[in-house]
């Protein structure tokens, strides 16, 4: 495998896409690349920055999405353009699409992405599908059920939603020449490939257990048999309008958990919005009569998540039966650890750094939400969508 | 009474104690039941305890989150103002100043929109120099709708307007409109000279919230930008005026050049001028010569004592033009290279005896003390003999005419690195100080009593000069009026 990442932080697109290019492009000399992955801060997802690199690549998918921030090996860039050209030797890769989710309902959408990765799939060991999806999407979990119910429930399946800076209004995806929103793409991988995957969130749940009563995909009407805010109102001694204020912050750092039976970690679900009937929409679906805890997250905490996750990620690659090195280390952070750990996010990265080494590249992005298997160690947990996390995936 | 004990009763007293058991067992388990749920209640009141604490830990833990953020946003604000503080202070070119403000930094001070406009007193209009967030019809009807007066009134009292520290909300609610923000900060740019303007941040992101820190370091960075466009005008005035200096000096130097090519064509075609008038002069004159000697010795005839002493004149004065004519033909041949020099070893003490004996009856006439003092290092030398013969003659010369009778002539040389250095010195009345720097050009005569009375050519130190310049070497002279003078030059030595 020949790995080529480029970055620039040039402030034109064009100027920037085309600085990234050319240094991915000469690291994988004159080989031809299998895919070119495009990740960039918001302000850069404009047309030209697709344009401007097509007439080099035209039949190599390019896949990517716009990211709070672009991180590469141990530094964030807030602003910039990341290039990413893989080539492999063996591997099978099929690439599919679907838009307009909202009209078509998640669940279809994700079942229509599953069907069109199969049929453009030419082989019949299937290792992992990558996804990346529009992160204002509300029904995340549905999206990923139409995809398992194609892949299998048990396929490992990772990946994240793109974001923005921070203030949720348009996020987007690349997709060869075009940039869209409303819309998911997933990779599917198989083949002489290496892999392994790993996630942690390091969120830890506070105070007592409580029910859900009433809820419906990602809508949480009642808990405890009251309305479902009042949960929050009661734990953070704030009215719905306070409340609604301070809500970014508190759906970053203190999340709902899940309880599932049998998983190392809580579920993790953001809170998207309360409505004025007192319900909750998450980030994610939340099952009638499952308990549900109130979550924190430390800088500690998040950290040692990082290191556990990493530790994790080396130990499944190198305990493979045909070793291989290490070639890239991919990364989706959640935007929420960003905000937690703030000017001691590059920390994170440093951590990753140390227990893989400094030789591995990291790349990676921000997420409004993140996909992973919840057993990542044995690979055959189910792929639930999550918060609050870091998916590493390494090839 | 006799207790019968038959089955039936036997099954009643079984009965009865059965009961009496049960009665114990259900006393027993009411007890532990009452017990368990007084635990119960126990344990449920400890996991409410629990969670109000927990509950009271969340509100602590987000204070001190919100707290964080905020100094986060603080140092981080600090920093952005301190780099954009630094990038904007390395640049002395006014249009660069504006354009190094990056997005990055505007946001990391929480802004994700800037505009700054410079007033143009010509065009009564604000002229935009940043822009950051906004597209340019956006910029089109911004500029479109300023309402200028603010803007002039703010830069006129130097004051910082935000929107915590505006008073009216008509005016607040104006400002965001046309700027399309909810929050925003305008601190004016007041550089001391030139174009004065404002800065403008602002951000549409309901959750910010603007502080009192926020218009200050806007204030801060705003005087910086005032500052270093004064920086930057000074320098460009200053870079203007040097190049406006430099330019004068390539003028001038252009021009001295074009002079001086000029004066040498005119000293070429002087020379060449002396050279052939010279020449020309030669023929004639060694013919009246000719002649003059020939009447004189009388082989025509006696001649009358009047025509021998008017012969006697024209003899001597042809004699002194063929001298004038030789020597302006000497130097015309050095300057132009015609007289090869043949450089040969001697010994400097023979070459000055022998001028000395040439010079032995003037010396005597005048009783003038004539010493030499010649080092055995500088002995050695690799000269034209006759050339410079000619020059000691010249200056030994020069020193016995204007030496007064009984004065003193010092010849003494010294060796050098590669040369040796001859000074001769006598005790006469001197060289005015004004004459010292001309004193070797072509014809000119010091004016003193003794020229007025000697006739002289005027070309014997111009001679010289060029005969010591044909050995590389300098000459020069130090003198005090009636004290005396010493005339130096250097001479080749031989290694």
């Amino acid at each position: 495998m020949q790995v080529g990442i480029g970055i620039s932080t040039k402030n034109e697109p064009s100027l920037a896409i085309e600085e990234a290019f050319w240094q991915a492009k000469i690291q994988i000399s004159s080989s031809k690349p299998n895919v070119c992955f495009i990740f960039s801060s918001p302000e850069f997802a404009s047309p030209l920055l697709l344009k401007k690199i097509y007439p080099y690549l035209l039949d190599i998918p390019v896949v990517g999405c716009s990211t709070l921030a672009i991180f590469y090996n141990s530094h964030i860039y807030r602003h910039g353009v990341l290039v990413l050209l893989i080539q492999m030797e063996g591997v099978n890769l099929s690439v599919g699409v679907v838009k307009e989710i909202k009209k078509k309902g998640s669940l279809i959408a994700g079942e229509e992405l599953g069907k069109e990765l199969l049929k453009n799939f030419k082989s019949s060991q299937r290792d992992f599908a990558m996804l990346f999806c529009d992160g204002l999407l509300d029904e995340g979990s549905q999206l990923l059920r139409g995809l398992q119910e194609r892949l299998g429930t048990s396929f490992p399946i990772v990946g994240g939603s793109a974001s923005d800076n921070l203030r949720f209004l348009k996020t987007y995806l690349y997709f060869n020449k075009e940039i869209l929103t409303d819309s998911a793409i997933a990779l599917l991988w198989g083949g002489k490939l290496n892999f392994s995957l790993s996630f942690r969130h390091g969120w830890k749940p506070v105070g007592k257990s409580h029910t859900v009563n009433e809820a419906k995909g990602n809508l949480i009407k009642k808990i405890d048999q009251k309305p479902a805010v009042e949960l929050y109102q009661e734990y953070f001694a704030k009215d719905n309008f306070e409340l609604k204020k301070d809500l970014k912050l508190i759906s970053s750092l203190y999340p709902l958990g899940i309880y599932l039976e049998g998983e190392q970690e809580y579920l993790l679900r953001n809170i998207r919005s309360i409505q004025d009937d007192g319900s909750l929409i998450c980030q994610g679906d939340v099952p009638e009569g499952s308990t549900v805890k109130i979550m924190i997250g430390t800088k500690q905490t998040c950290l040692l998540a990082t290191r556990e996750a990493t530790e994790e990620l080396k130990e499944n690659f190198f305990s493979l039966p045909y070793k291989k090195k290490m070639d890239l280390v991919f990364s989706w952070s959640s935007t929420s650890r960003y905000i937690l750990l703030k000017r001691e996010a590059e920390e994170e990265l440093n951590i990753i750094q140390k227990i893989l080494g400094e030789n591995i590249p990291l790349i990676g992005i921000y997420t409004y939400g993140e996909q992973a298997p919840l057993k990542a160690i044995t690979y055959q947990g189910k792929t639930h969508f999550h918060n609050q996390s870091i998916v590493l995936l390494a090839l | 009474m006799e207790l019968i004990l038959n089955p039936y009763n036997l099954v009643l007293v079984v009965a009865g104690f059965i009961i009496v058991v049960l009665i114990v067992i259900l006393i027993n388990n009411l007890e532990r039941t009452k017990q368990l749920r007084n635990e119960i209640i126990q344990l449920k009141r400890t996991i409410d305890e629990i969670d109000l604490q927990s509950r009271t830990l969340i509100q602590t833990d987000m204070e001190l989150n919100k707290i964080q953020d905020e100094l986060n946003k603080k140092i981080i604000a600090l920093y952005a103002l301190h780099r954009i503080s630094r990038q904007v202070s390395s640049t002395l070119d006014e249009n660069k100043i504006f354009s190094s403000i990056e997005n990055s930094h505007l946001e990391d001070m929480g802004f994700e929109k800037a505009l700054a406009f410079l007033w143009d007193d010509k065009k009564e209009n604000f002229e935009l120099v940043l822009n950051i967030g906004y597209e340019d019809k956006e910029i089109d009807s911004i500029v479109k709708r300023l309402d200028k007066d603010f803007y002039l009134k703010l830069m006129q009292e130097g004051k910082t307007a935000s929107s915590i520290s505006v008073s009216e909300e008509t005016l607040i609610k104006s400002i965001c409109d046309l700027f399309n923000i909810y929050f925003f900060v305008i601190s004016p740019i007041l550089p001391k000279e030139g174009r004065k303007g404002f800065l403008f941040v602002g951000t549409d992101d309901l959750s910010k919230t603007i502080t009192q820190g926020d218009e200050d370091l806007i204030n801060i960075l705003a005087n910086q930008i005032g500052q270093t466009l004064d920086n930057a005008r000074l320098f460009e005035k200053t870079w203007l005026a040097q190049q406006e200096l430099e330019k004068k000096v390539e003028e001038r130097t252009k021009q001295l050049s074009t002079a001086l090519e000029e004066i040498q064509a005119i000293s070429k075609r002087k020379s060449e001028f002396i050279s052939a008038v010279s020449h020309e002069l030669r023929t004639p004159l060694t013919s009246i010569k000719g002649y003059a000697s020939i009447l004189l010795a009388e082989k025509l005839g006696n001649l009358p004592l009047a025509v021998k002493e008017r012969l006697e004149k024209i003899n001597r004065h042809t004699d002194e033009l063929v001298n004038l004519v030789n020597g302006l033909l000497d130097i015309s041949r050095i300057e132009s290279g015609k007289i090869a020099m043949k450089f040969e070893p001697y010994k400097l003490s023979q070459i000055i005896n022998e001028v000395l004996d040439l010079m032995g009856v003037q010396l005597k006439e005048k009783e003038i003390q004539l010493t030499t003092e010649i080092s055995a290092d500088s002995e050695d030398i690799l000269v034209d003999c006759e050339q410079l013969k000619r020059v000691f003659i010249n200056l030994i010369g020069n020193a016995i005419k204007f030496t007064p009778s009984k004065g003193k002539i010092t010849i003494k040389s010294f060796s050098l690195d590669h040369q040796i250095q001859v000074d001769i010195t006598d005790t006469g009345i001197g060289i005015p100080q004004d004459s010292l720097q001309v004193i070797f050009e072509e014809f000119y005569r010091v004016d003193n009593p003794i020229n007025q009375q000697v006739k002289g050519t005027g070309l014997g130190l111009s001679l010289v000069k060029r005969i010591i310049e044909a050995h590389r070497g300098k000459i020069w002279v130090k003198s005090k009026l009636n004290e005396g003078s010493t005339f130096s030059f250097t001479l080749p030595k031989v290694i």
